[in-house]
C-alpha cells in the first residue's frame, strides 16, 4: 500500500478532529474529564494483528460507514473489559465490578458508541466535504482479535495490509479507556485521501 | 477441564511456541498456536506416524483465483498445507484435519453474509477435494476460539474459548 508521509499526517489529523468531538461526547456522558492521545496511523500486515489485538476480552462496538460512500468500511468503537465494565458502571449508578454483562450494559455500551462514533464520523466527513452516517449499531462481547478480525474479512478480499486509525480516550476519575479505530475499505480509503489532497492543495 | 487451562500457553511468546497470524501458515514438529479465531478457521493437519504438523489460519473462503497469499483462503489454503506435509516427508495415507473456528459474529449486520459458515463450508470442500480426512472438528457458535497444538501430543488440539471453557478435540 502506497501512502506518503503527508497523507499519513493528513489522515492523523483528520483523526484529530474527530476524536476530539467524540472526546467531548464521552466526557458528556460520563460528567468527567477525557483526555485524548495524539491519533496514530499505522499500516498493519493482517498476520500481525495479532500484535495490536490479543485474546484479552473487549467490547467491540461496530459500525457500517454510509452515506455517500456506501457501504465503505467500519468504524469500531473498542472498550477493554474492565474499562467497559467501569464505564457502564458509571452510566447506571452501580459500583459492582465482578459481574457480567447484562441487557443495561449492552444498551448503555451501544448507546455510548453510538453517540461517539456519530460524533466522530460527522466531524470528519463535515472537513472532508461529504455524508458519512453510521449504519445502526453491532456489539460483539469477545476476545478482541476474534472480533476485530471478522470485521477485518469484510473489507479485506483485495488487500493483505489494513489502515489501523487508532486514538485513545481515557477518563481518570473512572479509569476508563476506549479506542475508536477506523476501518475504510480500498475504495474509501482512495477517496478519502484524494479528499484530503485537495484540502492540502488549498492551504 | 482445570487440567486443560493449565496445559494451554497463557503467553505462547515465551514458550517457543509459533503463533500463525491471519493467512500465515507453519509446518514442522514444534507447538502451535492461532489466537483468537472469530469467523476465521485454524486447520490443522497432523501425521500420526512422523508426529509431525501443520497449521494455517484461514480467513476468508474463496481466493477467486488470487495466489499472492494461500494461507489466506480456504480453497488455496487446504493443498498448500497438504504440499507443506508432503515436504516433511509425509506419507499420504497418514495425514489428518481438524479444523476449529467460523463463528458467527457481528450477525446483526444484513448486508453481512456469514463468512464464518462460509468458511466451515468452504475449508470441508476442498479437504474432500484433496481427500483428506476430517477427524475432529469444533466449528460455528457465536464465541471467539484460540487453538494450541503440539505435533507430539498425537494430534489432538486444546481449544480455549471466549467464555472461559476449554476442550479437547
Amino acid at each position: 500500500m502506497k501512502i506518503t508521509e503527508r497523507e499519513l499526517d493528513a489522515l492523523r489529523e483528520m483523526g484529530n478532529i474527530g476524536a476530539s468531538h467524540a472526546a467531548t461526547s464521552l466526557s458528556q456522558m460520563l460528567m468527567s474529564e477525557v483526555s485524548m492521545t495524539v491519533p496514530e496511523v499505522e499500516i498493519v500486515d493482517i498476520s500481525d494483528l495479532s500484535s495490536y489485538f490479543g485474546t484479552e476480552i473487549a467490547a467491540l462496538v461496530v459500525f457500517e460507514i454510509q452515506g455517500e460512500i456506501n457501504p465503505g468500511g467500519y468504524v469500531v468503537l473498542h472498550v477493554p473489559r474492565d474499562s467497559a465494565i467501569r464505564m457502564t458502571n458509571a452510566m447506571l449508578g452501580s459500583e459492582d465490578m465482578d459481574r457480567e454483562f447484562n441487557e443495561m450494559d449492552r444498551s448503555a455500551l451501544i448507546e455510548v458508541g453510538n453517540i461517539m462514533v456519530s460524533q466522530f464520523l460527522d466531524a470528519t466527513a463535515t472537513l472532508l466535504g461529504i455524508v458519512m452516517l453510521p449504519s445502526p449499531p453491532a456489539l460483539e462481547i469477545d476476545m478482541s482479535h476474534a472480533a476485530f478480525g471478522s470485521i477485518v474479512a469484510q473489507v479485506a478480499f483485495d488487500i493483505d495490509e489494513i489502515i489501523l486509525f487508532k486514538t485513545e480516550l481515557t477518563s481518570e476519575v473512572h479509569n476508563v479507556e476506549s479506542t475508536i479505530i477506523l476501518l475504510p475499505d480500498s475504495t474509501t480509503l482512495s477517496e478519502i485521501l484524494e479528499l484530503l489532497n485537495k484540502l492540502m492543495a488549498g492551504n | 477441564m482445570s487440567d486443560i487451562s493449565r496445559t494451554f500457553p497463557s503467553t505462547y511468546q515465551d514458550k517457543g511456541v509459533i503463533n500463525i497470524g491471519i493467512g500465515e501458515y507453519h509446518a514442522g514438529d514444534f507447538p502451535m498456536t492461532s489466537i483468537g479465531l472469530g469467523s476465521c478457521i485454524a486447520l490443522i493437519l497432523h501425521d500420526r506416524s512422523l508426529h509431525v504438523g501443520a497449521v494455517v489460519h484461514i480467513m476468508l473462503p474463496g481466493s477467486n483465483g488470487k495466489t499472492e497469499r494461500p494461507g489466506k483462503f480456504a480453497d488455496t489454503a487446504v493443498p498448500t498445507l497438504f504440499d507443506e506435509m508432503m515436504a516433511l516427508g509425509s506419507n499420504k495415507r497418514s495425514i489428518v484435519a481438524r479444523i476449529a473456528g467460523g463463528a458467527s459474529m457481528f450477525s446483526q449486520f444484513k448486508g453481512n453474509l456469514d463468512i464464518g459458515n462460509r468458511n466451515i463450508i468452504a475449508t470441508k470442500e476442498a479437504l474432500e477435494l484433496c481427500h483428506i480426512r476430517l477427524e475432529a472438528e469444533d466449528v460455528g457458535g457465536t464465541v471467539g476460539r484460540s487453538i494450541y497444538y503440539n505435533p507430539l501430543d498425537n494430534g489432538q488440539i486444546i481449544i480455549r474459548k471466549a467464555d472461559g471453557t476449554c476442550l479437547e478435540i
